[in-house]
């Protein structure tokens, strides 16, 4: 071993001073290392002397070594602030932040390796790092929460459109026409409309109280369910007074189910219905219960057939039909088909020239 | 002719060795993603969670720039990587440079790898809760070398800047593959450049890779360490250019 004039330590100011010090030569072999790095180690310098370098780091330490920062010595020349792990011979690991330089060309070439103990600054490091992971769990469940307060707001602007349409169309026409008998039937039905809306509202700051936790939740309690499917029927009806709307009940069984939610399936199906099909043709609803319990729903309208890529996706909430900027939040169908699961049943669609929202419950057995 | 980097670096590795060969060739080199001047938001963890996400990267590189018959240069991981590329597409390379190349570094029965599993349990582990020893890599360095100025005009680039995240996923990566069964699947004519006293990959590792790449032959460096790029780039281009 030949001490370089610069670089050896021995006899020299760096040979006890509160820092690890190793010289190390163009083939990565170490040339000189101070007595305090030797401590560290437990190892002898003249045994370290002649040796690899990369030999005093822990694995992972002499990984980041050879394949990023000697290549940086051999770019830049320095490296500084790195945190990396000595090995000492018994074992223990040392928190080491190390700087190095890189002097000389070719055979000449000497990189010098400074280490100070660092192991509190890594504790503080890894705390910083636990924060920022923290940090970052805390903030996507901020957007989640964010995003389901957005769908909330759709879901009651949604739910809140066909109601007030129906109301606004009724006072339409007290304002043209005043004669007694409609007059009547009008604030009957907007009569109803107010109803809706208020029981919707209700609903909706439940939801919200329960942070929109855990689905639709039904009032089986027994309610008139053939009033409700008329009522948005007629509400539909009022609202798009142009359209022939064909309504069909037989309604003989009963069935436990939250009426006021079947009327919003059926609003729903219908306001679909209504905004996709052919204007030129009728939209029909029937209604059927084939025993105690069993009720089927269904609303046909003719026009375009629903794309074989849309029907897949065609329950999600936020999925649009056809044109765009056409009415609707793209929630109409995804609600319809909430409250389909919740009664368990199921919500399909069959498309051909006829476009068919069938609901059914119990839901249909699957085989196999 | 494609250069591609390895594990720790970027693209600059190859700047003392590419440009040699910028007179008979078109010459390419890139970064990986999450390496140098890489696109980061592009990374998906789960097409980069082993060596086919890369390789079907380079395909992608090769499919873009028409390539045919071409010739890959990959160090380190690259060197499987350009394996497993080159045997997706065996027309696009004809030639593969594999520098200090690895099919696994975990030993087997019959096989050394250089690392028992723990070793690699435990660099995983390291390289994930120590992201701070990329730290020097990561930032932008801007690095006075006050004894030499000219280097000035380079130094207000950055060298191997990493994306530590990745780089640790990188590092899973390289450190679980197995890529032996792919060896003797590779078509293409094939240099291995090994070094001496490389703790990545054993000169018996290089002599594994030359005994079951079928068209191979394999130089060893006067050079150590697992960067011959930089450290022996004279040695890495002559041995390159006897080779083709």
């Amino acid at each position: 071993m030949t001490p370089d004039r610069d670089a050896g330590p021995a006899g020299s100011a760096v040979e006890d001073a509160p820092c690890g010090y190793l010289v190390m030569d163009h083939l990565g072999r170490v040339v000189s290392v101070n007595a305090t790095l030797s401590r560290w180690l437990g190892i002898p310098a003249a045994e370290l002397e002649g040796g690899e370098a990369t030999a005093i780091f822990g694995l992972a330490s002499a990984v980041v070594f050879e394949t990023s920062l000697l290549p940086l010595l051999r770019l830049q020349h320095e490296v500084a602030g790195v945190s990396l792990d000595l090995k000492a011979r018994d074992g223990a690991k040392v928190a080491v932040m190390m700087s190095a330089d890189t002097r000389g060309e070719g055979e000449e070439r000497l990189t010098r390796l400074v280490m100070l103990k660092a192991g509190a600054r890594r504790d503080f490091e890894r705390e910083l790092l636990q924060a920022r992971a923290d940090a970052e769990v805390r903030l996507s469940l901020a957007q989640r929460q964010g995003e389901l307060r957005e769908q909330f707001v759709a879901v009651l602007g949604h739910d809140l459109r066909n109601p007030l349409a129906a109301m606004s169309s009724g006072v339409r026409m007290l304002s043209r026409r005043p004669g007694e008998a409609q007059e009547a039937e009008i604030l009957r039905l907007m009569q109803g409309s107010i109803q809706r809306m208020s029981r919707l509202i209700d609903n909706v700051l439940d939801f919200a109280r329960n942070r929109l936790g855990g689905g639709i939740v039904l009032d089986l309690r027994s309610g008139d369910l053939e009033a409700a499917i008329r009522q948005a029927v007629d509400e539909l009806r009022a609202a798009e007074p142009d359209r022939a709307v064909r309504l069909d009940l037989s309604l003989a069984h009963d069935v436990p189910c939250d009426v006021w939610r079947i009327g919003q399936l059926v609003s729903n199906l219908l306001g679909n219905a209504l905004a996709h099909g052919d204007p030129e043709e009728p939209v029909s609803v029937e209604a059927t219960t084939s025993a105690p319990g069993a009720l089927e729903i269904s609303v046909c309208n003719r026009g375009a057939p629903i794309p074989l890529g849309a029907l897949e996706k065609l329950f999600d909430p936020f999925v649009k039909l056809g044109t765009e900027g056409r009415k609707g939040l793209g929630l109409g169908l995804y609600i319809a088909s909430e409250i389909a699961k919740a009664h368990g049943g199921l919500l399909v669609v069959t498309s051909g020239d006829v476009i068919r929202f069938t609901f059914r419950m119990p839901a249909p057995a699957v085989e196999g | 002719m494609v250069f591609a980097h390895g594990f720790g670096c970027d693209q600059t590795m190859w700047r003392h060795v590419a440009p040699q060969f910028a007179d008979r060739f078109t010459v390419v080199t890139f970064d990986y993603v999450g390496a140098g001047g890489s696109d980061v938001t592009a990374y998906d963890p789960d097409r980069y969670r082993t060596l086919d996400g890369y390789a079907q990267d380079v395909v992608e590189i090769g499919h873009a720039l028409d390539l045919n018959d071409a010739i890959f240069v990959g160090h380190s991981v690259s060197a499987m990587i350009g394996a497993l590329a080159a045997i997706r597409a065996p027309a696009m390379f004809g030639t593969l440079v594999m520098v200090c190349p690895s099919p696994r570094y975990v030993d087997d029965v019959g096989y050394p790898g250089g690392f028992s599993q723990a070793d690699i349990d435990e660099l995983i582990a390291a390289l994930e809760e120590n992201p701070l020893a990329w730290s020097a890599s990561m930032a932008p360095a801007i690095m006075g070398t006050p004894d030499q100025p000219m280097l000035g005009a380079e130094l207000t680039e950055s060298f191997c800047r990493l994306d530590p995240r990745i780089a640790s996923d990188f590092a899973r990566a390289i450190f679980s593959a197995d890529n032996r069964a792919d060896l003797p699947k590779v078509a293409a004519r094939t240099l291995i450049l090994q070094c001496r006293q490389d703790i990545l990959a054993s000169e018996a590792i290089g002599a594994y890779v030359r005994d079951h790449v079928p068209d191979s032959e394999m130089v060893v460096l006067d050079a150590t360490g697992h960067c011959p790029n930089l450290s022996a780039p004279d040695q890495v281009v002559a041995a390159m250019r006897a080779f083709l």
